[in-house]
């Protein structure tokens, strides 16, 4: 299944949040690595810091220490315009409350991170398009997110975040808000529009089920990572 | 970024209310701006084309300070020291029962002089037949327009009065100019021969000026100028053209200074509305935000995006209040020329001048404003990180952390605005800008007063309501990034309705224990003229030997008052014959009143208004000069007495002083003191039945008199009142227009709260009872602001503008009118949004996407 793509090298990372009155790292030490193309669960229990890590890989948020480096490129040698301008090329990202934009229309979602990265036009449509086909919302291109159930709404953000084809693929609990059946149709169209092979998958998840079907899953135990 | 245009689109289409709101903001505070400015421009504009078309080609002229040169001299001039171009001109106002409530301007011309000045007076521009003009007795000619107005042809009579005296003049030639600006220029004149206008003027063998032609290119310039100086009698002085009109104009200039600034508040006004405008359209859309720079959205791209959105904004906005404000303005310019009608010289001006820079000023001070007010919260959305913008813990605590800052800055600006006042300058502008320091300090304080206040009625709404009270108050507090420049909106345009009624009030109480004081003799009688707060004209010698002879009468002041207008200095000169009754009129800023009038009587020196020292910088023993036809001399000020007539400032000499300085014996008013037995109505009766038929003369009891200056006073301040009423509507929209985004972006909460079993009524009055919450806060922290506004307003910048001394009165009304008003403005704001939550069903308040 790796063929290519980003290795995720997270050393020694250390992420610290003020709790009350003193502070509270959420991790401590992490370190893992991800190779290009392998899809890697993360699990752990609730606050043990696995939306944190995603932030982090994604230069959303910063590491109080340590590096992180996608694909050889140190996220901390970049300035915060660099890593947005990474972010809409390289990065793709599922949350979990889905974060569709209310006031842009299914296929308009679709089309904002091809015209980040410049592709407008037929191209962009018709990719678009294909996206929906392929997560089975075409009928549903031109209505607003807040038309969609839940299921419909986390089958576009998934279709968002690949659209650009990235080469980091973040899932932040992409399932947590649907039920087992939805949840399983859902993974399945996920593991379709990965099947070129060329995208890393980190996906953060509660579920076993889910984390089985990963190429392997990493725990967080007390702010580090390790091989679960 | 077409999809991120769009999404702003959309935004602004979905939020139809906020959006509507924020764009009548703008347009409303442009509109303010643009219409004084527009309305004052015009009067500016009306008056220069009247004064430069009257003034033809002339280049120079010889005035008098009284407005009256010996006919003699211009013989002189022609023969004696052989200037060829000059001519003689008679003018004055009067007033026509044809073109009621105008005052119209005769002037007086001798056609045979007229040749290189006026050309619209040859018959080519007029159908005017010269010989007619001459030989016809007081026929004039006027432009079409005016005879059309008062419904005149040629060959009527026109029917005027010129101090009192009723005059039918034979129309003899309509003005048919196809300029444009000669016929505005003519709009309100009537031109007759030169005989006929000094009959009309009663003066006979006087004339008001002599134009002259001296062209600077002539090599005989230097030499002809000194000549003409030279030769001048004493009283006479040679004047650029332009000179007098340009000094008239600036007479307007404090004035004009103040109602720009009042209209500026508009701008400030608005300027919070967009602040909240954009405030609330970003913090609304934190989450998008949030999720776009997540999407790789940058910074930069953020921060383009909101302030190309208020660009949109700005510019629609803008070019509803331009056309807004031209229409305004229409309104404006009449009661504009009025107050400089009554206060400063006549004028009449009844269109508006549409003028590019003007319009040009309001455009970018739009524009500029919006995009200025927006990037705050551009700013603030764009340099979050995209965990932070989607997370309204993280705004609402870093308001609070920042309002302790925001307080102290508020406190530093009050006082640095504060210390600015005590320069040692007299300059307006600088006033002002303290003035605004003081006010943008107080808002920068308000968020730390409404938390103090929350605190301190929590208890009691809690007590009193129960949870819902509890919560009404702590909603305030928990969303403080957008209570707070609704409340500081709110406090701010509450503080200066009240700082303006305080100084309006104080004003007036002021000018009635000053009118009280003043107004000493039991009738006074003057002439009719066109300006209804001062007397003009001449009474005639006969009328006042009658009138101080009548029953009834034991005594008498006279008053002859002159408008001295020169290019260096501006002010009216008063001879006044004081009957010993009347010694108790004057009220002075300092020394021994007995012994400044005794040494007034005895002619040894001048008084002088307060506003004439205080503009001039002089004070008692200082001296002035009077210089008349007869001699010139150095008077010491012999007191400085408080004054509310004239912002120019006023001398009073003696009447025998002024009799040796002048040739003029005449009087303008009389102040008749009667004996205690009769009755001011019999008396009254008594001496109109003196008046000759076809004269008319307005004797007005003391009361009367009062009354009628009050009305002035209250005429004079209808302007302050329309732009009080059209700051507090821009204010107004901008509470209304938080209130809404505030209630708006709470629709989850509230729709949790009736799912929770909050009942439609419930809702509603939870949050109507939190607005107008927010409004009794605003009213309260208003007070203490608009109490040391009007302080500011009275003891410097009235001061520096007008040079009055007002005494301070705090009406408790104006108090309680202030707290209502803000109450019952975002109780009414409320009203809307609480409608609309109450009405909004549970499941879509959740079901609803969050921005």
């Amino acid at each position: 299944m790796i063929e290519s793509g980003p290795s995720v090298e997270v050393i020694n990372v250390r992420k610290v949040y003020p709790s009350g009155d003193g502070q509270r790292a959420v991790l401590d030490g992490a370190s893992a690595t991800i190779r290009a193309g392998e899809r890697v669960a993360i699990i752990g229990p609730s606050g043990s810091g696995k939306s944190t890590l995603l932030n982090l890989l994604s230069g959303i948020d910063e590491p109080d220490s340590g590096t992180i480096e996608i694909n050889g490129l140190d996220l901390r040698s970049l300035s915060e315009n660099q890593r947005t301008l990474f972010r809409r090329n390289q990065i793709g990202f599922v949350f979990q409350s889905f974060n569709l934009l209310p006031a842009l229309t299914v296929l308009e979602n679709l089309l904002l991170p091809l015209e980040l990265i410049g592709k407008t036009g037929n191209e962009a449509n018709e990719r678009a398009r294909f996206l929906l086909e392929m997560v089975e919302l075409s009928k549903r291109a031109d209505s607003f997110p807040d038309r969609l159930s839940g299921g419909e709404q986390q089958r576009v953000a998934i279709a968002r975040a690949v659209v650009h084809e990235p080469s980091l693929l973040l899932a932040d609990e992409p399932t947590g808000n649907l039920d087992e059946d939805t949840s399983h149709r859902l993974m399945e169209r996920l593991e379709d529009l990965l099947t070129s092979g060329k995208t890393t998958l980190v996906m953060v998840t509660h579920s076993r089920d889910l984390a089985d079907r990963m190429d392997r899953a990493l725990a967080l135990d007390h702010g580090g990572l390790v091989e679960y | 970024m077409q999809l991120l245009n769009k999404a702003s689109v959309r935004y602004l289409q979905q939020h139809r209310f906020q959006s509507v709101l924020s764009l009548l903001g703008v347009a409303l505070g442009v509109a303010v701006v643009l219409s004084i400015d527009l309305a004052i421009q015009s009067a500016r504009i009306g008056f220069q084309v009247s004064a430069e078309t009257v003034a033809g080609l002339a280049t120079h002229s010889i005035q008098s300070d009284r407005g009256s040169i010996d006919e003699q001299f211009f013989t002189r001039l022609k023969l004696d020291l052989d200037i060829t171009e000059a001519a003689p001109v008679v003018e004055g106002l009067v007033t026509s029962t044809s073109l009621p409530g105008r005052t119209l301007k005769i002037l007086g011309l001798d056609p045979f002089s007229e040749g290189p000045f006026r050309p619209y007076t040859s018959g080519s521009s007029s159908s005017l037949d010269v010989n007619q003009f001459i030989t016809t007795q007081g026929g004039v000619i006027l432009t079409e327009e005016l005879a059309s107005e008062g419904g005149l042809s040629k060959g009527d009579s026109i029917v005027i009065f010129s101090s009192g005296v009723r005059w039918a003049l034979p129309i003899v030639g309509l003005f048919q100019s196809e300029d444009r600006l000669t016929r505005s220029g003519l709009s309100d004149v009537l031109v007759m021969d030169i005989s006929g206008a000094q009959e009309v003027f009663d003066m006979v063998g006087s004339l008001t000026r002599i134009d002259l032609r001296i062209l600077d290119s002539e090599r005989s310039y230097e030499r002809t100028i000194g000549e003409i100086t030279d030769n001048l009698p004493s009283g006479l002085r040679l004047e650029n053209i332009g000179t007098r009109s340009e000094t008239m104009a600036g007479m307007i200039r404090a004035f004009d200074v103040n109602l720009t600034a009042l209209s500026l508040l508009a701008i400030v006004f608005g300027m919070f509305l967009i602040y909240n405008s954009m405030t609330f359209s970003v913090v609304s859309r934190r989450t998008s935000f949030g999720r776009l720079r997540a999407l790789g959205v940058t910074r930069n791209e953020i921060l383009r995006l909101i302030l190309r959105e208020a660009f949109w904004v700005g510019t629609v906005g803008t070019v509803i209040g331009l056309a807004l404000g031209v229409f305004l303005a229409q309104g404006l310019i009449g009661l504009i020329t009025q107050t400089i009608n009554d206060l400063y010289f006549a004028l009449s001006v009844r269109e508006i001048s549409i003028d590019t820079v003007s319009l040009l000023k309001a455009l970018t001070l739009g524009i500029g404003a919006t995009v200025l007010s927006s990037l705050p919260p551009a700013l603030e959305a764009a340099g979050s990180t995209p965990r932070a913008a989607s997370t309204r813990s993280i705004i609402e605590s870093k308001t609070r952390r920042v309002i302790p800052m925001l307080a102290w800055s508020g406190l530093a600006l009050c006082l640095l605005g504060w210390l600015v006042l005590f320069l040692p300058t007299r300059s307006l502008s600088v006033s002002f800008i303290s003035l605004f320091a003081i006010i943008t300090g107080m808002a920068a304080i308000t968020p730390l007063g409404t938390i103090v206040l929350v605190e301190l009625v929590q208890p009691t709404l809690s007590a009193w309501f129960g949870t819902l009270g509890s919560m009404a108050a702590r909603g305030i507090r928990t969303t403080l990034s957008r209570t707070a420049p609704a409340i500081a909106a709110l406090v701010i345009a509450v503080s200066v309705t009240v700082g303006l009624g305080i100084m309006i009030n104080s004003f007036r109480g002021t000018l009635i224990n000053w009118l009280d004081g003043t107004l000493q003799a039991d009738l006074y009688v003057s002439l009719p003229g066109p300006q209804a707060s001062r007397a003009s004209g001449t009474l005639s010698e006969s009328l006042i030997n009658d009138f101080v002879s009548a029953d009834g009468v034991v005594g008498y002041s006279t008053y002859r008052a002159v408008d001295v207008i020169r290019a260096e200095d501006t002010y009216r000169l008063v001879a006044l014959k004081l009957d010993q009754r009347g010694e108790g009129a004057f009220d002075f800023q300092s020394g021994d009143s007995d012994a400044i009038i005794r040494d007034f009587q005895l002619s040894r020196g001048a008084i002088v208004s307060e506003p004439y020292a205080y503009q001039r910088q002089l004070d008692v023993g200082d001296s002035i000069s009077l210089a008349g036809e007869k001699s010139a001399r150095s008077l010491p000020i012999l007191g400085v007495f408080y004054d509310y007539g004239s912002e120019q400032g006023t001398i009073i000499v003696s009447r025998d002083l002024y009799n040796r300085a002048y040739n003029d014996k005449g009087v303008t008013s009389l102040g008749l003191f009667l004996d205690d037995s009769s009755k001011s109505d019999r008396v009254v009766q008594d001496l109109l039945s003196k008046v000759p038929v076809g004269r008319e003369v307005t004797v007005r009891s003391n009361a009367t008199l009062r009354s009628a200056s009050l009305e002035v006073f209250d005429r004079t301040f209808k302007v302050t009142g329309v732009l009080r009423l059209l700051t507090f509507i821009v204010a107004f929209v901008g509470v209304l227009s938080a209130l809404t985004a505030l209630q708006m972006e709470r629709t989850h909460e509230l729709g949790l709260l009736r799912a929770s079993g909050l009942t439609p009524a419930q809702l509603w009055r939870l949050v109507v009872g939190q607005s107008g919450l927010m409004g009794l806060i605003a009213g309260v922290l208003a007070i203490p602001v608009g109490i040391l506004l009007s302080v500011v307003m009275i003891s410097v910048i009235n001061k520096r503008s007008f040079g009055w001394s007002i005494q301070m009165q705090i009406d408790p009304q104006v108090i309680i009118q202030g707290i209502a008003l803000a109450f019952f403005a975002a109780l009414l704001a409320g009203i809307y949004p609480a409608f609309r939550m109450a009405n909004t069903s549970p499941s879509v308040a959740l079901r609803r996407i969050s921005e």
